[in-house]
């Protein structure tokens, strides 16, 4: 009877020292876990990849380097704790809702696309939890209450209107022809992009709206080449940026300017059509060769190391971003929501894209600005301020 | 001008219009378009499969021929019988692991237009996430005979022109081949009278693993051929489903040539459609036609009405 109590004490005391140790462990190497929400499967899940790959490389370096930094010093590792949206904001909302109440993740990473950023914006406020934003673009991103919602991006529709009229007139463009695509986004851009036209005085000699799912763009293709326009906006998305290339190139509809706006960012579009799309302009603020920006090139090489693609200069680019932004304040204000929001929202930030730092939901820092494919590479040529090339007229496909 | 909140835009000149710029464009979708129904409707016809699949099947193709040429550097020419091979040792694997038995059992072979609906609905979502998981859902792409040549007045990009070629050769060849091919004659006797084929000495179980991996391997071809133009992903397959439904639901469930026909002539709708009034119509046109057709000729355009 004994020798049967003895066992037990030492079995227990035993057994208690160990869970002693592993929780005195367990205040260092306890991951700092990273909630978010993705539109893995559905209408938008052939974005995730571009973010999910921000993140997973962001992970992997900031453990690499020991941790991510709490303020005081102390360095955690991270983990993500992740779930698939269905590409639907309604299951977002829950999802976010889940990740604070019951997963209780200490920070939170943003979901692709604007539809979502909106849809959660309310719930990050109810539950005054602070988040950067990275991958939506809309002027109803400015309607959204200042506070625990932050937009990296600077490719907002009303500067991009303005900024690309400039730009065009600058270029000498007298004349455009503009295709766009019926999804919400291209609609805005062009929405701003007339006004601004004919305040620089330039003719929009076609203005057409075309539906996703288009197959054949011939007919509105030989309407454009037939009014030659000095310039030729594809308000673009990825799939009609493909049908689009590859039908100009085919009907020769050769113009001094031709942007595409959402899609030749893509490895995979370069990877498709080589050098008839050099030349080519896009949206975009983010290039590996801006060297006032150290950050930039390593990112960019460490990405094709590890995922053997260029990043995309424009979602990946910003996810990379936005928890480049995260690390920095949590390594001033630590993990304490509000702290935590007030960095944010009043510090300065050195990420790939420069310096950043906010004016209520706003990159103050970052211009809006355009990009060229130039010798396959992406290269930033409007504003003067941050471009890494000049422009230069677009020479057939 | 500028700044109106519409800019309507006129019909193109006639001379535009009459163009063979047009016209090239029109066959090169219209082919393609017939081709992918093609696929569907011989299973639809022979076994009476809807298969929801199918596009994935397009998609599966496309792959095919993105590895092919970016591992090996082997070109779409050469994926074609590839891909062809792959889906049609799909459809081999379907049909022996789950058809034949479902066929055979007259029970469950009547209620197989609605179970196999159901069933494809979840081999799509399998192959769709399998391939995401496989190759990540990024867009893939690849160059491929992307030089312009130019006949007379009309530019054709290399592998647009080789996307007719393959796509018009492979109808007309099925066309032939139904109509003097003592096979084609089987085939069309199972669709038509599948018990009354069997009366008089058609093989319908040969026949019907023929017709499944033929169906799945020409979808296996037109994915080859999108390939070429279009960006890859694992989720673009259900549009091509969408268009093979609206094309033999056009040219009339299970009829062969007819949604050869039908698959041609919706190309001609988009590409003229577009031209006469707008690109925003596309979708009005195309699906105008589909309820146009099901509401006086639900037995399909090019159909003679069946007689019972």
């Amino acid at each position: 009877m004994k020798r049967r109590n003895f066992l037990k004490t030492t079995a227990l005391a035993v057994t208690l020292s160990t869970f002693a140790a592993i929780t005195a462990q367990a205040q260092s190497d306890d991951p700092v876990r990273i909630g978010y929400s993705m539109a893995l499967t559905g209408i938008f899940s052939q974005a995730a990849p571009s973010q999910i790959n921000a993140y997973a490389l962001w992970a992997e370096q900031v453990n690499a380097a020991g941790g991510l930094e709490i303020a005081g010093g102390e360095r955690r590792p991270v983990e993500f704790v992740s779930y698939d949206d269905q590409s639907n904001p309604a299951n977002a909302v829950r999802i976010y809702e889940k990740l604070i109440t019951q997963d209780k993740v200490d920070l939170l990473a943003a979901p692709w696309g604007t539809p979502m950023h909106l849809a959660i914006a309310p719930v990050l406020q109810r539950y005054k939890m602070p988040m950067v934003g990275n991958t939506a673009a809309s002027v109803k991103l400015r309607e959204l209450e200042p506070g625990y919602i932050w937009f990296t991006t600077s490719a907002i529709p009303d500067a991009m209107g303005r900024e690309l009229a400039a730009f065009m007139k600058a270029e000498g463009v007298e004349s455009a022809a503009i295709l766009t695509n019926e999804l919400p986004y291209s609609q805005e851009v062009r929405s701003f992009l007339i006004p601004a036209l004919e305040e620089q005085g330039i003719t929009v000699s076609v203005d057409q709206s075309y539906p996703p799912d288009i197959k054949d763009m011939t007919s509105v293709l030989v309407d454009v080449k037939s009014k030659e326009p000095d310039a030729v906006i594809a308000l673009s998305y990825p799939a009609d940026s493909f049908l689009f290339a590859g039908q100009a190139k085919e009907l020769g509809v050769e113009a001094p300017f031709v942007l595409s706006l959402v899609g030749p960012t893509f490895d995979s579009y370069r990877k498709a059509f080589g050098a008839a799309v050099d030349g080519v302009v896009t949206a975009g603020h983010w290039s590996a060769s801006q060297s006032d920006w150290p950050r930039a090139k390593p990112f960019f090489d460490a990405y094709l190391a590890k995922f053997g693609e260029e990043p995309d200069a424009l979602d990946t680019a910003l996810s990379y971003m936005s928890l480049e932004i995260l690390q920095q304040a949590v390594a001033t204000a630590g993990l304490d929501p509000e702290q935590l929001r007030e960095a944010i929202a009043s510090g300065t930030f050195e990420t790939i894209n420069g310096e950043v730092s906010f004016d209520g939901v706003q990159n103050a820092v970052t211009p809006t600005a355009w990009l060229q494919i130039q010798n396959s590479s992406l290269e930033i040529v409007w504003p003067d301020s941050i471009k890494t090339s000049d422009f230069a007229p677009k020479q057939g496909w | 001008m500028p700044g109106a909140a519409t800019f309507p835009k006129g019909p193109l000149q006639m001379d535009i219009i009459l163009s063979g710029q047009l016209l090239f464009s029109a066959l090169v979708s219209g082919a393609l378009y017939a081709l992918v129904a093609l696929g569907l409707n011989l299973v639809y016809g022979t076994l009476r499969l809807l298969n929801i699949a199918h596009g994935e099947l397009v998609m599966i193709g496309a792959y095919t021929a993105f590895w092919m040429m970016t591992l090996f550097a082997v070109p779409p020419l050469i994926s074609l019988p590839l891909a062809a091979l792959l889906c049609a040792g799909l459809g081999w694997l379907l049909y022996f692991g789950i058809f034949r038995r479902l066929l055979r059992n007259p029970d469950l072979a009547a209620r197989v237009e609605a179970n196999s609906l159901i069933l494809f609905y979840g081999i799509s979502v399998i192959l769709q996430n399998t391939t995401a998981l496989m190759f990540t859902s990024s867009a893939r792409g690849y160059a491929y005979l992307g030089n312009v040549i130019t006949v007379g007045e009309v530019s054709m990009t290399g592998n647009r022109l080789l996307s007719l070629g393959v796509a018009g050769t492979l109808t007309i060849g099925m066309l032939l081949f139904l109509r003097f091919h003592i096979f084609g004659w089987s085939l069309r006797a199972v669709i038509e009278r599948k018990e009354a084929a069997r009366v008089v000495g058609v093989n319908v179980d040969q026949v019907q693993v023929i017709t499944i991996c033929a169906g799945f391997a020409v979808a296996g071809v037109a994915g080859v051929l999108v390939s070429m133009t279009e960006q890859i992903t694992p989720f673009m397959g259900f549009p091509f489903t969408i268009t093979a439904f609206v094309v033999i639901i056009v040219g009339g469930l299970g009829n062969i040539p007819s949604g050869i026909l039908a698959g041609f002539a919706l190309g001609f709708v988009e590409t003229y459609g577009i031209a006469l009034t707008s690109a925003s119509y596309r979708s009005i046109l195309i699906y105008g036609l589909f309820v146009t057709v099901l509401l006086i000729r639900p037995e399909g355009l090019f159909s003679r009405a069946v007689k019972s």
